[in-house]
């Protein structure tokens, strides 16, 4: 492993590979062994709790008086991702994301490496308090190149567990765009669903073996379901690597039951803001995974160990635990970092207590 | 005071550079609050005198004193911590409020700044409050078992906060929601809210929304238990005024219309407000029209916006003159 910045305040100890190796980690999620899998949806706080610690908020503002190179904050990017690594290995997290320090925003980071994009003014992402820069769709899609791979290699070469790819799906990337070349939303979502398949083909050939397509939108806008379920055959096409659909802010409703026979084999939902799915995932089909998102990602409140028990209990009865996730309910971007980082620790908590309980 | 198309403000104008350099400096502790607040009586008379002189009806003290609208109150009130940095966007980070226990009131918020805006000037200054639902969903709940409770309690603070500034003379109170519009499945909630905010005051009662899709959520805002739903329209077009349009002689509420693009450096031009005014009376009485900006103007340079508030004082008044209302 090269760590060309050991002689940061990082603890590289902990990032070198731990007994259980991310090999025999990979196949093992692969089968579906472990029980209970302690995950993460993919965002975390970019800005560090202490003073001292490398801060992107400072290295952007330099970078953009020019005081220093885009090759200098890319070392910071880096900086703060190895330490968001190890924060969550160090939690305990079994599946990991590389904490998206590099996304401006869950769009903006594919729609600005995709041709045919341009990006406009902010708008507010869904029901939160929070702003992305609208993509603008102004000529035909094109995929002109990886746009994740150097970032999911960074995290994986990093990391003794395995790392999740995490890409934002074509409805989702297309309902948040303004589209002002294909006045067409049918024709958009698929062409993007081509774009993003072989996004997700590059990162399957870069080792990916676990890629997360995040959808929220659909749960806002369900009477597109057809479009959706077209578009997902599309994305998926040609993925031997595991594939999971997220979809988080909301209950999946009259989704139910049709979203689990969409081509993903693990499924992750919002059990916060979707309290609703408890009652409405009646059952669950056996040859696929499901992710339960129990902690409050949208808000400080630490969750008590046996609520988290409570939560995974509810839904054991529906799937098994060898077939489970427990995560928080969305990325953890929306939370202060320390907060954030407590709220791995308490999720690893209740994960172990939820074993011993249930198993 | 004119017959119709009063005019007024949402809320916010931008502070002037000594003022923000003075709040950088009391962030610093090179300055004390008392010198602070000094420096805010004098933006807040400066912004008077301005809103005078363009021939504002229904003025507003320009908050100059707040920084975030949420974290304003939270900070006055019991029950409240503050969080580390979150992101809003790009890099822009701010701390957001915590309620950590039951939230109350210490004693009156806005009251003292009212009137002393007031205090001088003739013309009626609005007593401006953050809604009961807003607050809620813009902090985080480590306290309340529930978000209707929470937001509940903060509806009870904020009543009691209208009452003081009602008791005190004010003739318009406005409780601003921009939150309501984002999830149309709370709209019940938000309803009831400020039911509570609003019941008894004879004042009358405006609620600012913003930023969301309100064809989905229409129904529920003319449900709102105010007199005057304040929207911004110069940002879709004015087609917002469609909504109304269908529902036209079944309104019973009056509307603050937004003829001012608040995220624009563009300056509108006289013309184009006046035709987003006839707009607004195809549909409203003048006497039931309001006039007024998008939004808060506290993101715009202080002499963009009052170069935009020119315009629409010329406008209003061209537009009166046309139709003799002066």
């Amino acid at each position: 492993m090269i760590l060309p910045y050991a002689l940061c305040s990082v603890n590289f100890r902990l990032l070198l590979p731990v007994p259980l190796g991310a090999a025999t980690m990979d196949a093992t999620l692969r089968k579906g062994f472990l029980l209970l899998t302690a995950t993460v949806v993919g965002s975390y706080p970019k800005l560090p709790a202490q003073a001292g610690a490398p801060n992107l908020r400072t290295a952007l503002a330099r970078l953009e008086r020019g005081q220093i190179t885009a090759e200098e904050f890319q070392r910071t990017e880096d900086l703060v991702t190895e330490v968001v690594i190890k924060e969550q290995v160090q939690a305990g997290v079994g599946l990991i994301s590389d904490g998206q320090i590099r996304w401006e925003d869950g769009q903006t980071y594919f729609a600005r490496r995709i041709g045919g994009f341009s990006i406009n003014g902010l708008i507010r992402y869904f029901n939160n308090n929070t702003y992305f820069r609208q993509p603008a769709v102004t000529g035909k899609l094109g995929w002109q190149g990886p746009i994740g791979v150097r970032d999911f290699l960074f995290a994986k070469e990093r990391s003794p567990v395995p790392v999740k790819a995490v890409i934002t799906g074509p409805y989702t990337l297309a309902r948040l765009s303004q589209d002002q070349a294909y006045h067409n939303l049918r024709t958009l979502v698929l062409d993007l669903a081509e774009v993003l398949n072989q996004e997700a083909i590059a990162l399957q050939r870069s080792g990916a073996t676990f890629i997360q397509f995040d959808e929220p939108a659909i749960l806002k806008w369900k009477g597109d379901f057809a479009l959706f379920e077209e578009a997902c055959r599309r994305l998926t096409r040609g993925l031997t690597a595991k594939t999971a659909l997220y979809l988080y802010f909301w209950d999946i409703g009259e989704l139910y039951p049709d979203l689990f026979h969409l081509p993903f084999q693990a499924y992750g939902l919002d059990f916060v803001s979707g309290e609703a799915n408890y009652q409405i995932v009646k059952e669950f089909p056996s040859d696929k995974e499901l992710g339960l998102g129990i902690l409050d990602g949208r808000n400080t409140r630490l969750e008590p160990v046996e609520e988290l028990v409570e939560g995974v209990r509810r839904m054991s009865s529906v799937v098994s635990l060898d077939r489970m996730y427990v995560s928080p309910s969305c990325g953890l971007e929306f939370l202060p970092r320390d907060r954030a980082n407590q709220k791995l620790v308490r999720l690893v908590e209740g994960v172990k207590k939820a074993r011993e309980a249930l198993s | 005071m004119t017959k119709g198309l009063l005019t007024t403000a949402v809320g916010s104008y931008p502070k002037p550079d000594y003022l923000t350099q003075a709040r950088n400096r009391l962030a610093r502790r090179e300055i004390g609050q008392e010198e602070l607040r000094e420096l805010e009586r004098k933006a807040t008379e400066e912004w008077v005198r301005f809103q005078e002189e363009i021939g504002m009806d229904i003025l507003v003290d320009g908050e100059m004193y707040r920084g975030d609208m949420v974290t304003y109150f939270s900070e006055n009130m019991e029950g409240w911590a503050i969080s580390g940095l979150v992101r809003s966007y790009g890099n822009r980070y701010y701390r957001k409020p915590v309620a950590t226990g039951p939230v109350r009131r210490k004693g009156p918020i806005t009251l003292e700044w009212w009137r002393y805006t007031q205090g001088l000037t003739k013309k009626p200054v609005k007593g401006m409050l953050t809604g009961p639902y807003t607050m809620a969903d813009w902090s985080f709940n480590e306290h309340y078992p529930t978000r209707e409770a929470f937001v509940l309690d903060l509806a009870r603070a904020v009543h009691e906060e209208a009452l003081d500034l009602e008791k005190a003379g004010a003739r318009y109170i406005q409780i601003d929601e921009p939150a309501v519009s984002t999830r149309p499945e709370e709209m019940e909630l938000a309803v009831k809210a400020l039911g509570i905010v609003t019941k008894g005051l004879s004042a009358y009662t405006i609620t600012h929304i913003c930023y969301g899709d309100f064809a989905a959520v229409f129904d529920g805002l003319l449900r709102l238990p105010v007199d005057n739903l304040d929207l911004e329209m110069t940002n879709s077009n004015y087609n917002l005024l469609g909504l109304f349009r269908e529902r036209k002689g079944k309104l019973k509420k009056d509307l603050s219309m937004g003829v001012l693009d608040v995220h624009s450096h563009l300056i509108e031009t006289v013309d184009q407000v006046k035709k987003g005014i006839r707009l607004g009376l195809e549909v409203f009485a003048p006497e039931r029209l309001y006039i007024d900006p998008d939004c808060g103007l506290k993101t715009r340079e202080v002499e963009e916006a009052k170069a935009k508030l020119r315009v629409m004082a010329t406008a209003v008044r061209e537009v009166k003159q046309e139709l003799g209302i002066e």
